[in-house]
């Protein structure tokens, strides 16, 4: 037992782990052709937009001191739009518009990260502002909903020769944070999350560091908008808000606390996988999809009671 | 060291005057380590900032400005039935920014406020229309509903050190999916005549031409403002706000007023429901989702900050800036997407002015 009580201490994401496994085999027991490889592509880009979008609201949560990214589902739907309004009617090539796209939603978040860094905006207040901007800017390029033009994200959102899209695009930001590993920069952006104050007396440039982590959440959301886009081969404005929401819900069932400095990619991958495994699992069992919402909104409420119990102990109360 | 939202102020606060909570200024009042820091200002300029802690006078300035403006260029701008429905849009908003209010006040964050109206409303539109339950009933069903839920979401919180932030995610996906289950999405019937009546900007109270919803705010607000800042709990609030700790050794019971606030907020969230209900002739389950970022949107421009700055004051100005600026921006033919660009760039510009936290070398 205490074993036990000492891995979910050391591993944040070790429920989300669990219940990740737990609703996988429930998902092949209810419906066989659930784990079939035809299946998988299609699993796969389903499962990528709010993946990644978990993967994008993590850097700012990280950095601590209330960091949160709000803007998050506004900056895919963005680049959703432009790629449907702007890019495909023109045929651009998808390496140039993948960097456009790209740069668009990093420089978003670099303005969000120098309105947190540089300027000192309470991390909400910040991103709340680009949100409404964003939207604003949403609605002038795309007014009404339009189906795609056929372009080269369709592949992505079934397969890329033998590879699943949806497996691509999860592994773009994987790829990036892993190659972030090696530089300092991860260990830097930890320990201002932590403790800003202390990280800032041992000589690691605070502010750049959150700068950092609002442009990389901005990066991630650009490929989400991608991937977003290859899923629904369609624009409609209405998209924004609700991703925002979904990953923030996904980094705290993968363990990642809102006041940032613990957690990580991993956890938070989980944690988006087990929203997306629990609503294709009341699907398979033919739960009429309007008890899905509840039953979410419960499992998050009761995943982080029993995580805040196991790693910090039923004794503590009162004041903060 | 405390790492959630309201740590950065509530540390700041340690340096501040822990006498005082709830003036506006009450941490910046005298020569706190983060003055020094600043450039001399002359005396013209302290007394301005001085007055802005104290009050959001910029933004009544504002108000006024814009009010001017168009009257001077818009015809029947400031007619009494253009006023009257622009204060009945603020009252919608302002009412439904109360509730977050109190809940920013003493430290924490609602998102579900969209769930709660939403719930509210359709259960007004199904119960009194397909039902035809008396109004005094459903009324007093959803509001002990959602003071149950909110009772439940602030002692969790409390008890378990949960962020609000997410837990309310869950709370409001919870209600929302509850709502569904019952409604199938869709609510029969129709919110009940004289409900609507007393929303609309044509209403009349005790035979004086003023919506009985205005006169409503204006009792809700007082009770609020003085309710805040008078009472033993009010001042609780804001101990509890600024410094939960300091508020514990204090001999207050944060559990209770967590617990309590947040009651109390959910069940204005669920009031604003059945209003909305009564405003928009019925209710749906999205009919409350633009209300969470607009309402942040009233709260923040109006000059309430995390760590128990401000006070429902604000709030109201803010709805006020907000609904008078949108009203001139639609006599200008401006549509929804130039109303959010400029919605996101004012809340920048007001937040900078008096929003922002310390510099991280000024809280080693």
């Amino acid at each position: 037992m205490r074993e036990t009580v000492a891995l979910f201490r050391k591993h944040s994401f070790v429920l989300a782990l669990l219940l990740t496994v737990a609703l996988f085999v429930g998902n092949v027991i209810a419906q066989s052709s659930f784990a079939s490889w035809s299946n998988v592509p299609d699993q796969l880009a389903t499962f990528a937009p709010l993946a990644i979008a978990a993967a994008a609201s993590m850097p700012a949560i990280l950095s601590g001191n209330g960091g949160i990214d709000i803007s998050i589902g506004p900056t895919m739907s963005l680049v959703n739009a432009v790629l449907v309004f702007s890019l495909f009617p023109h045929h651009v090539p998808a390496p140039l518009a993948i960097v456009i796209v790209l740069a668009i939603s990093t420089a978003v978040g670099l303005v969000n990260g120098l309105m947190v860094g540089k300027l000192r905006y309470p991390p909400v207040v910040a991103t709340l502002c680009m949100f409404f901007v964003l939207q604003g800017v949403i609605l002038k390029i795309a007014p009404t909903a339009r189906q795609a033009s056929h372009n080269w994200t369709v592949d992505l959102g079934q397969s890329v020769g033998p590879i699943p899209g949806g497996l691509i695009l999860i592994a773009a930001p994987v790829v990036v944070w892993l190659l972030l590993k090696l530089t300092p920069y991860v260990r830097a952006l930890y320990s201002v999350g932590g403790n800003d104050a202390a990280a800032f007396s041992s000589g690691i440039q605070v502010t750049y560091v959150r700068l950092l982590a609002y442009a990389l959440g901005g990066l991630f959301a650009g490929i989400g908008g991608i991937a977003l886009t290859a899923l629904v081969q369609s624009a409609d404005p209405a998209f924004a808000t609700e991703y925002t929401l979904l990953a923030i819900a996904a980094v705290s069932l993968g363990g990642t606390p809102i006041g940032g400095g613990r957690g990580g990619l991993t956890g938070t991958l989980l944690g988006a996988a087990v929203i997306y495994l629990l609503q294709t699992f009341l699907a398979a069992v033919n739960v009429s999809p309007n008890y899905t919402t509840g039953v979410y909104g419960l499992l998050l409420v009761g995943a982080l009671v029993f995580g805040s119990l196991v790693t910090r102990g039923p004794r503590l109360g009162g004041a903060q | 060291m405390k790492t959630d939202i309201a740590g950065a102020r509530s540390e700041r606060d340690l340096a501040g005057s822990v006498a005082a909570p709830g003036e506006p200024g009450a941490d910046r009042g005298g020569l706190s380590p983060a003055e020094a820091g600043r450039r001399p200002l002359s005396s013209g300029l302290r007394v301005l900032r001085g007055a802005q802690e104290r009050a959001p006078v910029a933004q009544l300035v504002v108000i006024i400005a814009i009010f001017i403006y168009g009257t001077a260029t818009i015809d029947g701008f400031s007619s009494w039935s253009s006023v009257k429905s622009m204060l009945v849009l603020a009252a919608l908003l302002g009412i439904s920014a109360a509730g977050p209010t109190l809940v920013i006040l003493i430290g924490g964050f609602d998102l579900a406020v969209p769930a709660y109206i939403a719930a509210a409303a359709t259960m007004t539109t199904q119960l009194s229309g397909a039902s035809h339950w008396p109004f005094v009933a459903l009324a007093a069903l959803i509001v002990a509903l959602a003071a149950l839920i909110g009772a439940a979401t602030g002692w969790l919180c409390h008890r378990f050190k949960l962020e609000p932030l997410v837990v309310t995610l869950g709370t409001g996906a919870f209600i929302t999916g509850a709502i569904l289950v019952w409604t199938n999405g869709t609510a029969d019937g129709a919110a009940p005549g004289w409900l609507s009546r007393f929303v609309s900007p044509a209403g009349h109270t005790l035979g004086l031409g003023i919506p009985p919803l205005i006169v409503m705010w204006i009792v809700l607000a007082l009770v609020l403002i003085v309710g805040l800042r008078q009472t033993v709990t009010g001042r609780r609030i804001y101990a509890t706000g600024m410094n939960p700790r300091a508020a514990e050794y204090a001999h207050v019971r944060t559990r209770r007023l967590w617990t309590g606030t947040f009651a109390v907020a959910s069940a204005l969230s669920g009031i604003t429901g059945i209003l909305l209900a009564g405003f928009a002739g019925g209710g749906d389950l999205t009919i409350g989702n633009p209300y969470l970022f607009q309402g942040l949107a009233a709260i923040i421009v109006g000059g309430v900050a995390l760590g128990a700055i401000g006070s429902y004051g604000n709030t109201v100005i803010g709805a006020l800036l907000l609904t008078v600026l949108t009203t001139i921006l639609v006599g200008k033919g401006a549509g929804q997407a130039e109303q959010q660009i400029l919605a996101g760039v004012l809340i920048a510009l007001v937040v900078g002015i008096h929003g922002r936290e310390r510099r991280v070398r000024d809280r080693v």
